[in-house]
């Protein structure tokens, strides 16, 4: 590894931080040789920790891909029940977002610190934006009764509600008159059409509020990882010298950006148009 | 070769961080192709190319993807071991994913539970199991029931 202690010269000795080129910056931990070798390390186990995200969102993702497989009919259905035009406007917000992260790090990469922070202060604004539409978006389908247990329930477990009987504004409809049979689930969707959904599409809208919930809690974790960067960033512990962290909640923030860039045209956009 | 992907840059040697630094006018430049993919993606929405469809959607998602992981989080210019850390996660997504998908398509090939038959053609069912009720084959058939 090149190393600033081969600079010295030999004989020169190890004295106490003697043997470095560069005076021992504050911001330099002492197990790290030089910055770059921090930064380094650092980068990489934000890298690590990324693709340990990746893995974890996988699962559903997984989920996904087998429920579409056994059953693609119902997500031509149910996607009908999501708003288009809500899931762009959040991906627009959480793509400009995503640019003024990286212009974030730009100003922190030439040292310019309150650039810095007005674009931190930018991309928290759009991570709010972005929770505010999706608070309409869940609000809707919540008032619908598309949470599971509401409309979709097993009859055994939701013994309570009578054939026909209005849950929010949707209904439960006895696929016939025998007991036990699966109630379908008569609601009217983003077109303004009323949709006749068989049970199992709870399995589509368990994976809309499942995978988006999880995105959402990124949002948030994300939103107070970029606060703790700007509180520090305003303090002034930052400089083109050091700006790691910075850097690595950006990292942290495209993410969030990357999983939002498949759950888009996953959930929105890939059933059949009408 | 470990050694290379871990240390291909030439500052090294003098221990302080040095990144490559891009210009403001270049991360609007992919934005704005990011918004022009987002409007493709869902321009495209609006028509049914049947089976496409989830393949036109994922490889737009993708090239989005691609741009962002490349030009915002800096892999262009980062360590190469950095973009197989990232791209390492992928591959075991994609096994995790394949395998599943194997396991569940093939399923039926033994299992009575999901429709199984020995023979597609002799219409055998597979032991083991309980044959499907009217109710279940009624929903798996996809006919709505009549409304009240």
């Amino acid at each position: 590894m090149a190393n600033v202690t081969e600079a010295v010269e030999p004989g020169k000795g190890h004295e106490e931080h003697g043997g470095h080129a560069h005076a021992h910056p504050s911001f330099l931990a002492h197990h790290f040789d030089t910055p770059a070798q921090q930064f380094n390390a650092a980068k990489l186990g934000m890298w690590v920790f990324i693709a340990t995200e990746i893995l974890m969102f996988g699962g559903l993702f997984c989920a996904y891909a087998i429920w579409r497989a056994v059953d693609p009919s119902i997500f031509d259905l149910a996607h009908h029940f999501l708003n288009k035009k809500m899931g762009a406007a959040n991906t627009v917000v959480l793509l400009f977002s995503s640019l003024t992260a990286a212009l974030a790090v730009r100003s922190a990469q030439v040292g310019k610190r309150k650039e810095t922070s007005v674009y931190l202060i930018i991309t928290i604004l759009c991570a709010c934006a972005f929770l505010v539409i999706k608070y309409f978006e869940y609000a809707h389908k919540i008032h619908l009764g598309l949470l599971p247990g509401h409309c979709f329930g097993h009859p055994g477990f939701s013994g309570a509600i009578e054939n026909g009987e209005e849950v929010g504004t949707c209904l439960r409809v006895h696929a016939d008159q025998a007991a036990g049979t699966p109630e379908w689930v008569r609601a009217v969707d983003e077109d303004g059409h009323v949709q006749l959904l068989p049970p199992r599409a709870n399995m589509y809208f368990g994976l809309y509020f499942m995978m988006t919930g999880l995105h959402g809690l990124h949002v948030l974790i994300g939103m107070s990882i970029l606060g703790w960067v700007l509180v520090r960033n305003m303090k002034g512990q930052f400089s083109k010298e050091y700006f790691t962290a910075v850097d690595l909640g950006a990292l942290y923030w495209h993410l969030v950006d990357l999983v939002w860039i498949y759950l888009f045209p996953l959930l929105y956009l890939v059933g059949k148009p009408e | 070769m470990f050694a290379e992907l871990t240390h291909p840059s030439e500052h090294d040697d003098d221990g302080a961080v040095h990144v490559h630094v891009s210009s403001a006018q270049f991360y609007w430049g992919i934005f704005g192709a990011l918004v022009f993919l987002t409007f493709v993606t869902v321009a495209v929405s609006y028509f049914d190319f049947g089976s496409a469809n989830i393949v036109i959607a994922m490889v737009v998602a993708t090239a989005k993807a691609g741009l962002v992981a490349t030009f915002f989080m800096h892999l262009r210019h980062d360590k190469l071991f950095n973009t197989l850390t990232f791209l390492a996660a992928f591959l075991f997504l994609a096994i995790f994913i394949l395998l599943t998908y194997d396991d569940i398509g093939r399923r039926g090939q033994v299992d009575n539970d999901y429709g199984g038959t020995i023979n597609a053609k002799t219409g055998q069912a597979a032991p083991g199991g309980e044959p499907a009720t009217s109710a279940t084959s009624n929903e798996a058939n996809g006919k709505p029931p009549e409304a009240p």
